[in-house]
């Protein structure tokens, strides 16, 4: 790597490209999570009965699904350049991309589960 | 086995390693630095809400102590790592597609003091001066 990492730090993979679109997402999203959750809310923080409020709305549910899965994408995605860096092999690189791919499923599962049971 | 040797790693944990070397790689630097964190942050915060499935009285115990100032610096801390990742990220989105591919370094830097900015006055939010 050159002592000038501007020249060098964009390569548009369909990696990069996800890793981009998934970005531009979370600026939106992120932005709408922290005001809405943190800026807005009395106190910066919403008590159980106002979260509850807050996930019964359809356009709030739709808008945090998305931005769950925005976040989780661009946050492995991420880690997967990371470890790519240290010139893994292609069988390993394999490997790692399922796996993440698997801690992807399973954390959008998760979250998909925790706003299921507050809105139930 | 391992598939690493010592050369490629340590080629590959070079961009931690920012002394003596330009804003770009400062700029690097600082992105993969702040999305590491952001990951770790990520984990947490979904491990916190698994209190939502605890009921009303874990949630809100937990609420009352969030709102504590050590708590409340942290969210300070967080939101840098959040600007700093952010406006970073949108340069490189911006000059991945060629624009402003000549103006990397200045760009970089009227973000971070957009950031720097934002920061403050969301600071000054957070602790309700």
């Amino acid at each position: 790597m050159s002592a000038n990492a501007f020249d060098q730090e964009s390569k548009p993979t369909a990696a990069w490209l996800w890793q981009v679109v998934t970005g531009v997402g979370l600026v939106i999203l992120l932005g709408l999570h922290m005001i809405a959750n943190h800026f807005v809310a009395k106190g910066g923080l919403r008590d159980y009965a106002a979260v509850v409020a807050y996930f019964r709305n359809p356009i709030i549910l739709v808008l945090e699904i998305l931005f769950l899965v925005c976040v989780t994408t661009h946050a492995l995605l991420g880690v997967q350049a990371i470890i790519l860096d240290f010139g893994v092999s292609a069988r390993v690189e394999q490997l790692v991309t399922r796996v993440l791919k698997w801690i992807g499923i399973l954390t959008v599962g998760y979250g998909l589960v925790v706003m299921w049971f507050v809105i139930k | 086995m391992s598939t690493l040797n010592y050369s490629k790693t340590r080629q590959a944990a070079r961009w931690f390693d920012v002394r003596r070397r330009k804003a770009g790689m400062w700029a690097y630097a600082l992105n993969r630095i702040t999305g590491i964190g952001l990951v770790v942050y990520l984990y947490l915060h979904l491990g916190v809400l698994s209190m939502l499935l605890q009921g009303q009285s874990a949630w809100d115990s937990f609420v009352a102590l969030a709102r504590s100032p050590f708590y409340l610096t942290l969210d300070v801390i967080l939101l840098a790592g959040i600007l700093i990742h952010g406006l970073n990220g949108l340069r490189l989105a911006v000059t991945g597609f060629a624009f402003s591919a000549g103006a990397q370094k200045a760009l970089f830097v009227i973000l971070m003091i957009a950031g720097g900015i934002i920061l403050i006055a969301a600071a000054l939010k957070i602790f309700q001066i």
